[in-house]
This record gives C-alpha cells, sequence and structure tokens, in this order.
C-alpha cells in the first residue's frame, strides 16, 4: 500500500515539472495558451496543447531560483504589491522565456492580478499576431450564469476551428467529456475519503492528486483516470483500516482557505509531522464537482462553464461572493470535521484581503478558532517559515487544540 | 466677481463637500437620491427613476479608519478603503439607496462588506460590469440594466418608461458633450482653465442634478468663450492618467510646477465624456449597454479596454499637444498598475515621457510628489523649474 502510495507522488510530482515554463517550450505542435485553467477538454478534442501561465508563474517561484524569478518580475514595475506567481508568469512573458503560442484565450477569472496576466499576454508586441479570445466570467453563480459562460465557451470552438482550420469532432469530444466525468466522479469519492478520521492520506498528496489530475495537458487520458481509481482503492482500504497518515499522529484537522502556495507546503508537512496538524482542505483539493451534462451540445458547454465558474481552482473563491466564501468555510469546517480555520491570507488575493473581518466575525460567533497569517505563499522571503511555523504552534496552544 | 469666478467657485465648493446644497435642496424637497461609486454605473437608469444620483468620493478624508478593519490595510487600495470608510461614518446617509459598481475585487466587495456593516442602506444593489466588449457581454450587461431597472421600480414605487430613459439619455448626452466641450478648449496654446479647475467641474457633474449643472456649464463655457485667453505661462503641458482622481490636489501640484494638465484620463474625469449613448436605437437599455460596454470601455478590468486606453492616450497626446504623461496610481491597484506598465512601452516606442506614481490616497506624500513631479518636469522642459 505504501509502496502505491510513493508511487502516486512521484506521479504527481512528475506532474507538476510538466507545468514549469521549460515544458510549455518543449511542446511541440499548436498549442492555446491561456492565463488560467479551464475548458481544457476543448483543446484537448481538438488533439492541441493547453497551458495555463499562471499556474506556469506560480509553479517557478517554487524551483531553484524562484526568488530571483520573482525579484525579475518585480523588476518589471508592474503593480508594486501585485501577487508574486502573477509577476513570475508576466516575466516568462516579457523576458522572452515563454516561445509564441498558437492562440491565446484569457479571461478575468479569477482575481485582478490574473486580468494583468491577461492583459500583459493580449498585448505582447512579439505576440501581436497570434489570434486572441477573451471570455467573460461573471461574478455571479446561478444557471443564467452558467448559460452564459456556457455560450462563450462554445464560441471558443468556432474561434479555435478558424485558427486551425479544422472542425471540432464532437465524438472525440463526447469521448474526453466521458473521460472526465469518469475523474470527476473519482476525485469527488477521494473527497469524500478525506472526510474519515483519521486522514487517510497525506495532504500534500491529497492536494498535488488533485491538482495534477485537473491541470496536466494529458489530463484527460484513460492513464490518469486509472491512476485516480488506484487513488481512491488505496485509499478505501486505509479508511477501512482507520489508517492515517504514515508515522503521524492526528491530533489537529483544520481548513488552510487559501491556495498551498510553492513554499508552505514543507511548513504544512512540519506542521503535520511535529505538532500533528492536517490540513484537510484548501482552495485545490475542495469542490462540488460538476459533471458535464452529456444531454446536448448546450448542455455540455453549460456544465462545463458551471464546472469552470464553480470549481477552478481559486475561481470559486475569489470570483464569487462573500456569502459563498463564507458557506464553503462552514460547510468545510463540518463535513470534514475540521477544529480550527487557518487563513494564510495571501498578500496578493485582493479578495480574501477584502473579507477577513467577515471570516473571523462568522468563526468567532460559530466558535471555531480562526488564525490569519497575512503570508506571501508565493516568497517565503515575505514572512519565513519559522516565523509562520510558530504562529501556527503558539495558536494551537492558546486555542487548545494541542 | 466676473461671472466665471462665480460659476467656478460654485463648482469648486460643491467639488470640495460631499453633500452640498444641490443635494440639500432635493432631499428637503422629498426628492430620492441615490448614491454609487464606479462609472460604469448607468446615471441615465437612476435619473429615469426620477432619483439624483450622486457620485461616492471620499474627497478630504485623511484616515481610512474603520475601513482597514473590513479591509487589510497592506494589500487593499487605500481608495477603496477610503471610499468605504466614508459611507461606513455616514457621510451619504442623506441618500435614500446605493449601489455599487463591479470594478475591481476590492470594490467589488465594498457591496459585501456594507451589507455586514451596522449601516442600515434601504436599497443597497450592485451591478456586474463585464470584463470583455462584444455581443455577448453586451446583452449580459442588458440584462443587468433590466434586472437593475426592476429592483429600482419595485423598491421607490416608481415605473421606469423608455420615455423617461429618453429623456435622461438626452440629458446626459448633454452633459457629456458640454464636458467635453469644456476639455476641448484646453487644445488651445494657452488653456482658459487649469487641470484642477476642470477636476472641480468634472466632480461636481456627479454631485449635482444633471439639468442645473449643464446650465451652470453651457454658462461657464460661454464666458471662457468670450473672455481674453490667459497668458501661456507653463513649462510642459501634461496629461494625468489613473484610477478614481476625486481630489484636485494632484492638479494643484504639477501646477503650482508650472504644468499646464490638460487632459485627464481618470475616472472622475475624462472618462466620462468619450462617446455618447445612441439616441437612434429603439430600446434605451440596449443603447446605454451599447455605449458603456462597447464604447467606452475604460477600465483595465474590461480584458478589451487597453487598446481603447492605448488609442485615445495617443490620439489625446496629439489632440492636446501633450509633452508628458503622469500615470498615477494607489498602491495594491493591479489593474492600473498594469495598463500603465503596457501603457509605458507604447509610449517609450513613440518617444513620449511617462512618469508613474505610486500613492495611497491621502496626499500626505505631497512633498516627496512634488520633487518627482518637479524632476519630471525639468527632464521634459530640459532646464530647472
Amino acid at each position: 500500500m505504501i509502496d502505491i502510495f510513493k508511487q502516486l507522488m512521484g506521479q504527481s510530482q512528475q506532474g507538476m515539472i510538466g507545468l514549469t515554463i521549460d515544458a510549455i517550450n518543449a511542446y511541440e505542435g499548436p498549442c492555446v495558451l491561456s492565463d488560467v485553467d479551464c475548458m481544457v477538454e476543448i483543446p484537448a478534442a481538438f488533439g492541441i496543447g493547453f497551458s495555463a501561465l499562471a499556474v506556469t508563474g506560480a509553479v517557478g517561484t517554487g524551483l531553484p531560483g524562484g526568488a530571483e524569478l520573482i525579484d525579475n518580475g518585480v523588476a518589471l514595475g508592474v503593480e508594486s504589491r501585485m501577487c508574486n506567481a502573477i509577476k513570475s508568469a508576466i516575466y516568462y512573458v516579457e523576458s522572452g522565456r515563454c516561445k509564441k503560442p498558437d492562440m491565446i484565450i484569457t479571461t478575468n477569472a479569477c482575481c485582478d492580478a490574473m486580468d494583468t496576466l491577461s492583459n500583459v499576454m493580449n498585448h505582447y508586441k512579439p505576440w501581436s499576431d497570434v489570434p486572441k479570445f477573451i471570455l467573460d466570467s461573471p461574478h455571479t453563480y446561478d444557471e443564467d450564469s452558467y448559460a452564459y459562460f456556457g455560450r462563450q465557451l462554445r464560441q471558443s470552438v468556432t474561434f479555435i476551428e478558424e485558427v486551425l482550420g479544422k472542425k471540432l469532432d464532437w465524438d472525440r469530444f463526447r469521448n474526453i467529456c466521458l473521460e472526465s466525468n469518469k475523474q470527476t466522479r473519482l476525485i469527488m469519492e477521494f473527497q469524500e475519503l478525506k472526510k474519515a478520521v483519521p486522514v487517510p492520506a497525506h495532504p500534500d498528496f491529497a492536494r498535488q492528486g488533485t491538482e495534477i489530475s485537473r491541470w496536466i495537458n494529458q489530463r484527460l487520458s484513460p492513464e490518469v483516470t486509472r491512476w485516480l481509481e488506484q487513488l481512491v482503492e488505496v485509499t478505501e482500504e486505509r479508511v477501512r483500516t482507520g489508517q492515517g497518515i504514515d508515522g503521524v499522529t492526528e491530533k489537529v484537522r483544520f481548513l488552510w482557505w487559501d491556495l498551498a502556495g510553492s513554499w508552505p507546503p514543507s511548513l504544512l508537512e512540519r506542521v503535520q509531522r511535529e505538532l500533528g496538524g492536517i490540513a484537510v482542505v484548501d482552495y485545490v483539493s475542495y469542490g462540488t464537482w460538476t459533471l458535464i451534462d452529456m444531454t446536448s451540445e448546450e448542455s455540455i458547454f453549460t456544465s462545463l462553464a458551471k464546472r469552470f465558474l464553480l470549481e477552478g481552482p481559486m475561481t470559486r473563491q475569489a470570483l464569487h461572493s462573500t456569502d459563498l466564501f463564507l458557506d464553503d468555510i462552514m460547510r468545510i469546517v463540518k463535513d470534514f470535521k475540521c477544529d480550527c480555520v487557518i487563513m494564510p491570507a495571501h498578500i496578493g488575493h485582493r479578495d480574501t484581503n477584502s473579507r477577513l473581518k467577515a471570516v473571523r466575525e462568522l468563526c468567532r460567533e460559530q466558535g471555531i478558532p480562526c488564525l490569519i497569517l497575512g503570508l506571501d505563499i508565493w516568497d517565503k522571503r515575505y514572512m519565513t517559515p519559522e516565523t509562520a511555523f510558530d504562529r501556527i504552534n503558539t495558536f494551537l496552544i492558546t486555542t487548545g487544540l494541542i | 466677481m466676473e461671472m466665471k469666478e462665480q460659476i467656478l467657485a460654485e463648482f469648486r465648493q460643491i467639488a470640495g463637500t460631499l453633500i452640498n446644497s444641490s443635494i440639500e435642496k432635493v432631499k428637503k424637497e422629498h426628492g430620492i437620491i441615490i448614491a454609487y461609486t464606479c462609472s460604469f454605473v448607468p446615471e441615465e437608469l437612476i435619473m429615469a427613476a426620477g432619483a439624483l444620483p450622486v457620485r461616492i468620493r471620499a474627497t478630504g478624508s485623511i484616515s481610512a479608519g474603520i475601513a482597514d478593519d473590513y479591509f487589510a490595510a497592506a494589500n487593499i487600495c487605500s481608495f477603496v478603503r477610503h471610499i468605504f470608510k466614508t459611507i461606513v461614518e455616514g457621510a451619504y446617509s442623506v441618500a435614500d439607496g446605493i449601489i455599487i459598481g463591479g470594478g475591481c475585487d476590492a470594490n467589488r466587495h465594498i457591496y459585501d462588506n456594507l451589507k455586514r456593516s451596522p449601516l442600515t442602506i434601504p436599497f443597497l444593489e450592485t451591478i456586474f460590469f463585464p470584463h470583455a466588449s462584444n455581443r455577448f457581454t453586451t446583452d449580459c450587461y442588458l440584462n443587468e440594466l433590466k434586472d437593475l431597472k426592476g429592483k429600482l421600480e419595485n423598491h421607490f414605487g416608481r415605473e421606469i418608461t423608455d420615455e423617461k430613459l429618453w429623456d435622461a439619455i438626452r440629458t446626459c448626452n448633454e452633459t457629456r458633450r458640454l464636458q467635453l466641450e469644456l476639455y476641448s478648449l484646453g487644445k488651445a496654446g494657452n488653456p482658459p482653465l487649469t487641470g484642477s479647475e476642470v477636476n472641480s467641474v468634472m466632480l461636481s457633474g456627479s454631485s449635482m442634478p444633471k439639468s442645473e449643472y449643464n446650465l451652470l456649464l453651457q454658462q461657464l463655457i460661454q464666458e471662457l468663450r468670450a473672455s481674453e485667453p490667459r497668458a501661456a505661462s507653463y513649462n510642459a503641458r501634461l496629461m494625468l492618467i489613473g484610477p478614481g482622481h476625486d481630489d484636485p490636489s494632484m492638479s494643484r501640484i504639477i501646477e503650482n510646477l508650472g504644468g499646464a494638465l490638460v487632459f485627464d484620463l481618470t475616472c472622475y474625469g475624462g472618462k466620462m465624456i468619450i462617446g455618447q449613448v445612441d439616441e437612434t436605437t429603439t430600446d434605451p437599455l440596449q443603447a446605454i449597454a451599447g455605449y458603456q460596454v462597447l464604447t467606452r470601455p475604460l477600465c483595465p478590468k474590461n480584458l478589451n479596454a487597453q487598446e481603447h486606453i492605448n488609442r485615445i492616450v495617443l490620439e489625446t497626446i496629439k489632440e492636446y499637444r501633450v509633452d508628458g504623461l503622469i500615470a498615477q496610481n494607489f498602491l495594491c491597484c493591479d489593474m492600473w498598475g498594469g495598463a500603465q506598465f503596457i501603457l509605458n512601452k507604447e509610449l517609450r516606442e513613440v518617444g513620449i515621457p511617462m512618469l508613474r506614481i505610486e500613492r495611497e490616497y491621502p496626499m500626505d506624500a505631497a512633498g516627496q510628489l512634488t520633487t518627482r513631479i518637479q524632476a519630471f518636469m525639468e527632464t521634459i522642459s530640459g532646464g530647472s523649474i
């Protein structure tokens, strides 16, 4: 069992390498470059590559030379306090380190910084002749909003067809959507399993497993489906036998309500190892997992839209209202039996930093201990891992949780 | 005092206060007042509901106060925080309703945080503004307008007819036409008004009934056309761009250094005068949607805005014979930070100097700003100022 976990972890880390700027540049064949990870099923159905530059910038901050990458991004002169993952992505473009894509599809989701990245991609002179398409992500999450975004996704198909000079193979698209649904069901099952006490899977693994299954270019392949099947199978067995994370005595479960970022995973591992604190859920590993409705062409695009607007990592949290943000906290704390909430409050997230009072008050009313850190999830120089660990340790001691 | 000075004094007085005598008069006569943030909230719709639209400002605010409890001070634009504080402290308690425009992430959360504030606002709404300019997004914004129209009608018990909408459109188009005419006077070798005076005129435009405003502005333009031109005494013709510019202090710094601020592309200023609502179509709401989404998408939150911003800036530089551009931004405004970064590259290509300033909303670093602007102007004019 443990070996399979290790093997899966290795695979997920391999997948992370696939998100780097070098991987984008090494990709051969037509490629669509986006700012965010949306509508992967569509380029996959066309058989073309897909990269989300914001993710690549974020991954870059965690690679050797990450600090230098951030400093280069700062030196460009975009807004000085903008999210460093985005500054890094902008640096990849402006320094000419990102190869010219065949087409660019951007959207405003999920945050202001992402909009800036989109604007930079769309106005980078050497890419002026690259065909571009813009999707408008609404800040609402109702049936009208899904239909609205779905119509735009359908239009993006026409755009890609025009660029490539070939029509979408609808049979292939349907098969990919079916494969995507299989994977979604497995992710949903895995999420359910994480509700068990003790948590059956390493949080890093859970997080990366979900991330990779959603983000890598080839994610919609049967191999990834098999990978997820193994994941669920192994995790089910661990739940059945009451097995928690190897070598960890679970004492506290908490909601880490932000992205994990590039350096906090090692912080969370230390919290787990030394304090028995488990980050059960974060932005990426939580979703309501909408299945693609295969009933009609319209329903396919509308449900893909719903999936993006509600489950794009950080899109669900940043794009929409504080009501949804708070409801999620309450639901997750209850369903995943969390003892407390830790808000990393990443300095670049304008959305989160606009609603911290609401979170604090909700937690106070509900008697849920809440810690707000205020760190930079991409740059450990802002708040060092040592300081962050000390603050978490002190918080857990003073609240009596350990 | 000559007529021109009288009118300017009135505009200065209105711009310098949040609630002026015109607003108080409307209140006294039991009129409806709706305060709003963001120029993408359609004044026409509010006016057609028989209400006075009043654009929310934070003019004169020196501390974000309670807003720093709602918004993290280090990471959220101070303009948003000061606006929020101004509302929560009751400066707009005269209003019967507040509408928050979509705008940036922090701006959107003014609405969310107002809902959770101790303030009781009888009519609190928000309107989503699309982030792209095309037929889908125009339709989307049209639906937002229809939705808001219904809410206004239900809450205030007044029917918003097409006729009332067209009346409001004509009035607002006239405002824009007059404001554009006023700005155009700045093309002259010796502009008849200073930049800060134009700021006051523009701020007044969204702080009093449009009909009164249009009359005053028309009179002012006539007076300016009739009066002797001022002696040209500036050492550089400058343009200002950036987000909310609701305080003429920044313009005064430029003027005190001998600069002529001939145009501003800011949220309370020149951005308001671009284009007109099409009066030849049949559906007034459709006409408003087309104007807001397609004609003037000038907020960088709209992913089609940059090309409009770049084009308008380059055209203005030519028309107004601008020597240099001052791009001011509030710290943590990702949107304008990015837009100015892109624009700067464009301007470098055509050899137009641009000074970028990141600052907090209150003008408490005026000395530092003065030094930087002075150095910039010396670079342009090739000598000490």
